[in-house]
C-alpha cells in the first residue's frame, strides 16, 4: 500500500527520494542559482588554501532534497515546519538518498499534524543531514 | 576567542525589499533537480491555482541571500560582513524553516536578520553564531521565519 498523509501511521516510511550524483557542475549552478558564492563550494584553489582536499557541496543543495522529499509527500501548501542539522560533509560524486519516517500523527486545534524523522544519506553510508517536518494532512 | 563579532548580538538588520523574479525560481527549481512545473512556468502554476510560479521549501535561503546582496550593493554589511564570517573555516550547522504562507514570483517581500546570539560548543572546538531570518509580505504578513546556526571550526 503507497502511504499517504491521510494513511501514514507511526513507523511507516514515505516514499524515499534520490539525489545526484552530486557534480562540480551542480555546486557551480546551485551557487548561481541560490546566490551562495562561497568559494569552498566551487573554486578548487580557495578549497585547497582552507586545508581541504576538495570541494564539497553545498549543504543547501541537499536540503533542498530534504524539501522534495516532504512537499512530494505532503504538498507544499500543508509543509508547516522543516529543520535540518548537518552532520558531515557531501564531496563530489555523492548521490544523496533522503528518507522519512513518520514518528508522531496528532489532531491540534482541529487539524491531523504528523512529524516525519528525516534523513539523508550519501553512498558510503554516511548520514549528512538529520531533521524534522511537521505536515498538515 | 572565535572570529565572529560577539558586539553584534542582538543587532536587527534594517528590512530589505526583495521582489522574486519568475526566472530566478525557475533556475533554482532546476538546479535542484524540482520537476513540479508549478516551480518552472507561469502557466502551469496558474493552472494548479497558484496566482504565478511557486518558490520552492528552501528557496526562503535564497531570498535571504538576495537581500544580503542587495544591502552590500548599498554599502551596508551583509549578514557574514556584519558577524565577521570567515569562509576558510565556516560550516553551515544548522537550518529551519517555519512556513507561514507561499511565495510566487511576483512578491516583493521585506527581510530582516536578527543576530540572537553565539556559542561555544566541543570546549570552544567551535563557535556558532545563531541568526533568525524573517520574510514578510506587506499585505499577507509572515511568509517564513528562517533560524540558523553558522559554524566556525576553530580546533
Amino acid at each position: 500500500m503507497t502511504i499517504t498523509p491521510q494513511n501514514a501511521q507511526i513507523g511507516d516510511m514515505i516514499p524515499d527520494h534520490k539525489f545526484g550524483p552530486v557534480t562540480r557542475k551542480s555546486l557551480a549552478l546551485y551557487a548561481g542559482a541560490s546566490g551562495d558564492h562561497n568559494p569552498i563550494h566551487i573554486d578548487l584553489d580557495f578549497a585547497k588554501k582552507a586545508g581541504m582536499d576538495d570541494v564539497f557541496a553545498h549543504g543547501m543543495l541537499s536540503m533542498a532534497q530534504l524539501g522534495r522529499l516532504v512537499t512530494n509527500f505532503a504538498g507544499q501548501a500543508n509543509v508547516r515546519h522543516l529543520d535540518t542539522r548537518f552532520t558531515a560533509l557531501t564531496p563530489v560524486g555523492a548521490i544523496v538518498d533522503c528518507t522519512g519516517e513518520v514518528t508522531d500523527r496528532r489532531e491540534e486545534d482541529g487539524e491531523t499534524l504528523l512529524t516525519l524523522k528525516l534523513a539523508a544519506h550519501i553512498d558510503d553510508g554516511t548520514q549528512t543531514l538529520k531533521g524534522e517536518a511537521i505536515i498538515a494532512v | 576567542m572565535g572570529i565572529f563579532d560577539r558586539s553584534t548580538e542582538g543587532h536587527v538588520t534594517p528590512p530589505v525589499e526583495v521582489t522574486l523574479e519568475r526566472g530566478a525560481i525557475a533556475f533554482f527549481a532546476e538546479t535542484i533537480g524540482e520537476a513540479d512545473p508549478v516551480h518552472l512556468d507561469a502557466d502551469a502554476a496558474q493552472a494548479a491555482g497558484h496566482p504565478d510560479v511557486l518558490a520552492p521549501a528552501t528557496y526562503a535561503v535564497v531570498v535571504g541571500t538576495f537581500a544580503g546582496q542587495k544591502a552590500a550593493r548599498q554599502d551596508q554589511p551583509d549578514l557574514l560582513t556584519l558577524i565577521n564570517g570567515d569562509l576558510r573555516v565556516l560550516l553551515h550547522g544548522t537550518e529551519a524553516y517555519d512556513y507561514h504562507g507561499p511565495m510566487y514570483a511576483g512578491d516583493t517581500v521585506s527581510v530582516q536578520n536578527e543576530v540572537t546570539g553565539f556559542s561555544d560548543p566541543k570546549g570552544g572546538k567551535l563557535e556558532i553564531a545563531h541568526v533568525t531570518t524573517r520574510i514578510t509580505h506587506a499585505e499577507r504578513g509572515p511568509i517564513v521565519t528562517a533560524t540558523r546556526g553558522i559554524i566556525h571550526r576553530l580546533g
